[in-house]
């Protein structure tokens, strides 16, 4: 009978928290919205089933060999562990009450050597790191994975229709509107006491507002870890809203005239200002920004692999076989971050409605922005195009074609858009730079 | 008191982060030109595309000829069967 009820004891379901019962459905839901609803599958796959597995009792998978010693090991290696961390346990007190205490010192405020030494403690006892703990910290810990990707965006990345009319690059950087007010409103909400976060922590949440995943995941790797997973959750959710969000603002913001402007065709863009423009880019990186250099770094590189013309090898694993790899690998990293107790707070409810706010100011400043240019200049510009300056390549510059179409059925503004649509991508990845070198 | 210092913060980093990224993308647009025109002129864009753009008129043509050639075909076959019957 006592085999059985350790049995019984070591079930996952003796051990499910309603925390962790609650994750395994939102993951759940993302892998629907991922498989029914088309909502950017290749991440939300990876994302909703790294959250499920992060979240099965017992297994651990998402954490810490520590951690994991804390969480289920026995009294008597708590103990040892309590020596190494320089803790005096109350012996008076149950076991569960000694996990809560060590648990807040390895999470708080313990010294890099007592950590170590606790960490030689759990694997002596057999404990070793989570295999998605394992994956975070080779993927994303080390910035490494958000990297790889945008060298693969920018393997398939066309400048053409950004050579053809440079100005477009102001509308994608109007459109970084959206990061900044963000942030603005989450700092106002934490000094009005509603939430709590840090200048660091807005900042990342801000990110979001550049409709980029490897940008966004980047940038709160460095600045706020711990919300890593709602905002890489909300950025890829929110992209995939993308033709349900823009449009209401698009047609709000622009009369059906406005709509209706057809623009001139573009100008053929020659190999050699191709080939130039990455390189030239990246020496603006390097002058201006080098804090921006590791993300635009990457993208340059990957673009000068595609157009120069001579290593289409590597511009092809670039753009496909490595990049599939490794979004699976930061697809379950982010799932790891989804875990109960960092996931399950106001603080995510915030992090949500904040990033929809962001992409919907990101929009509206990018149509305004065009709107203006238009009135300055000679060339016609349709504000339409301006909604496509966050970047979320190719979706948004899909959006306004459609909503141009709608007004206009022969003006085709898919080449005008794809313009701001990848100058977006700079902007945001130079106001990720920017916050990185002001809090980092 | 700290709540008016984040909130400085929050708007010190909107104000220098919006500046920033218009006068990197500035610089930006002003480079792009210069360079699109000093390639254009010194290299200027070879006739490459001219053939590729006389192509499609070319099967175009060829489509009208093979549409002719199969009405006609049609035609003779409709008037043939209309006999026999």
């Amino acid at each position: 009978m006592d085999k059985v009820i350790t049995l019984w004891e070591g079930s996952g379901l003796y051990n499910l928290q309603l925390g962790q019962a609650v994750m395994i459905v939102v993951g759940l839901v993302l892998l629907y919205l991922a498989i029914y609803k088309k909502f950017e599958p290749l991440l939300l796959v990876p994302i909703g089933f790294g959250g499920i597995l992060a979240n099965i009792p017992e297994a651990g998978l998402a954490i810490s060999a520590l951690d994991q010693a804390i969480e289920v090991a026995k009294p008597a290696v708590l103990q040892q562990i309590a020596t190494a961390l320089g803790v005096a346990l109350d012996p008076l007190a149950n076991a569960e009450s000694w996990r809560v205490a060590l648990k807040s010192v390895a999470d708080g405020n313990a010294s890099a050597e007592a950590l170590r030494a606790a960490k030689y403690v759990a694997v002596n006892v057999g404990y070793s790191d989570g295999m998605l703990y394992n994956f975070y910290k080779v993927a994303i810990g080390t910035g490494v994975a958000p990297l790889i990707i945008f060298m693969g965006v920018g393997a398939m990345t066309d400048f053409g229709p950004l050579l053809a009319n440079p100005r477009t690059l102001f509308l994608g950087a109007a459109a970084q509107f959206g990061i900044f007010a963000t942030l603005f409103g989450a700092v106002a909400l934490s000094s009005m006491g509603v939430m709590d976060f840090s200048l660091n922590q807005a900042a990342a949440i801000g990110i979001i507002g550049g409709a980029d995943g490897p940008t966004s995941i980047y940038v709160s790797s460095v600045l706020a870890p711990e919300l890593l997973g709602a905002i890489a959750v909300a950025a890829y959710a929110y992209m995939a809203l993308v033709p349900l969000i823009q449009p209401p603002i698009m047609r709000l913001l622009t009369s059906k005239k406005e709509r209706e402007i057809t623009m001139t065709q573009l100008r053929p863009v020659s190999k050699l200002e191709k080939i130039i423009f990455p390189l030239m880019l990246l020496i603006l990186v390097a002058l201006f920004l080098p804090d921006a250099a590791p993300l635009l770094g990457m993208f340059c590189f990957g673009n000068l692999m595609r157009e120069c013309g001579v290593v289409e090898r590597l511009s092809d694993t670039a753009q496909n076989s490595l990049i599939n790899i490794v979004t699976i690998i930061l697809g379950l990293s982010v799932g790891s971050k989804l875990m109960a107790e960092s996931f399950l707070s106001v603080e995510t409810l915030g992090i949500l409605g904040l990033g929809i706010v962001a992409f919907g100011i990101g929009t509206a400043a990018g149509v305004l922005m065009a709107k203006l240019m238009n009135l300055v200049s000679k060339m016609p510009i349709n504000p339409l195009i301006g909604a496509a300056g966050v970047s979320a390549v190719p979706m948004a510059a899909r959006v306004a074609n459609k909503v141009g179409l709608e007004a206009n059925p022969h003006n085709f503004l898919l080449m005008h858009a794809m313009g701001p649509n990848v100058a977006g991508v700079i902007g945001s990845a130079v106001a990720a730079g920017v916050m990185i070198k002001y809090l980092g | 008191m700290q709540n008016a210092e984040l909130l400085n913060e929050g708007l010190a980093l909107m104000a220098l982060g919006m500046g920033f990224v218009f006068i990197f993308l500035t610089v930006l647009v002003i480079s792009v030109t210069l360079m699109s025109s000093t390639v254009r002129r010194f290299h200027p864009a070879p006739a490459s595309s001219a053939p590729v753009r006389r192509e499609p008129p070319a099967s175009s043509s060829q489509d009208d000829e093979v549409q002719a050639v199969i009405s006609a075909a049609v035609h003779r076959y409709r008037r043939q069967k209309g006999r026999e019957s």
